[in-house]
């Protein structure tokens, strides 16, 4: 691992500490009361989902037109990632909306597209495990279709009739939400990159055992 | 009579003002009684504490679930690699 990696870990375990306190502090939103806490781990889960499609699609896209396999396994990586934060957005969103909205989910076009993004990167991560030969190309192109996705995703709150908070709830937060929100984000930060380079270094591993048996082989 | 007339228009501005401002508000009612939670339609009465917990509870689970699978299979890749290294040097060397 780098130097800078078990300091950054060190950190992010004391943000982690942190946010709650700075959560709990926060005032109580005037509609939705304490559920509305949820927010501060919903939102930049949903930002670490939106931004692992990003660096997939992007590193999917390099890989199919250079072929360089350090984009393959960055990819791979950003996947898995993908799938984690982006469990950790569907979960917490319906527990919020079965307060806020009354139902634990609504077929909305935010919901529905950010569950097929979610689905995208849980094919992504069968056809790596079980597609045998060849996999890596296909689930490449099917991480330009996560990519796709993702501007969908956010603006479609925007464009289409939903129950879900528009895009433009977060640039007006007043400060006493937005502290507590911008330090959970930069918490999600940390933690995105820390878990991506130690999912990255993974596949470094395995790639190196992979050449050590082909070395045998021949 | 300048003075006068402004005044006047003044007041009836002000009237106007008024009359379309209380015409907005919905009258306010006294409350008559108070109604215990349990009455409330299912929706009103769910409490949030469990949800939120259950949110924070999911998070912090995933998340350290994921980091140990993360630390098991780089453990596991890390000996293979180790033994492989080792055989490689072995068959090397004789």
């Amino acid at each position: 691992m780098p130097n800078w990696f078990l300091p950054a870990a060190a950190i992010c375990g004391l943000m982690f500490a942190t946010a709650p306190i700075l959560i709990a502090n926060a005032p109580y939103e005037s509609t939705m009361g304490l559920v509305q806490k949820i927010f501060y781990v919903h939102l930049p889960a949903a930002w670490m989902f939106l931004l692992g499609g990003v660096l997939c699609g992007v590193a999917s896209a390099r890989y199919l037109f250079k072929g360089d396999p350090r984009q393959d396994r960055f990819a791979w990586a950003c996947a898995e990632l993908v799938v984690l934060f982006g469990a950790l957005t569907l979960v917490t969103g319906p527990l919020w909306a079965r307060k806020a909205w009354g139902v634990w989910w609504q077929w909305d076009v935010r919901l529905t597209s950010s569950l097929m993004g979610w689905m995208v990167a849980v094919a992504y991560l069968l056809l790596r495990k079980y597609g045998g030969p060849g996999s890596d190309k296909l689930a490449a192109g099917l991480a330009l279709f996560g990519l796709a996705n993702v501007p969908f995703i956010y603006i479609s709150v925007n464009y289409w009739r939903t129950i879900h908070p528009l895009t433009t709830v977060v640039p007006t937060l007043p400060t006493s939400f937005g502290v507590p929100l911008w330090f959970s984000v930069a918490t999600f930060v940390l933690l995105f990159v820390l878990l991506l380079r130690m999912r990255v270094r993974l596949e470094e591993q395995r790639a190196r055992v992979d050449a050590l048996y082909l070395s045998m082989d021949a | 009579m300048k003075p006068f007339l402004l005044l006047l228009v003044v007041l009836m501005s002000c009237g106007a003002a008024g009359t379309a401002v209380h015409a907005q508000q919905p009258p306010l009612q006294p409350q008559e009684e108070f109604v215990p939670i349990d009455q409330l339609p299912p929706q009103d009465q769910l409490p949030a504490a469990p949800l939120l917990v259950a949110a924070y509870c999911f998070i912090v689970l995933a998340l350290f679930g994921y980091l140990l699978s993360l630390a098991r299979r780089l453990t596991t890749v890390q000996r293979e690699l180790e033994r492989l290294e080792g055989d490689v040097k072995r068959s090397g060397g004789a």
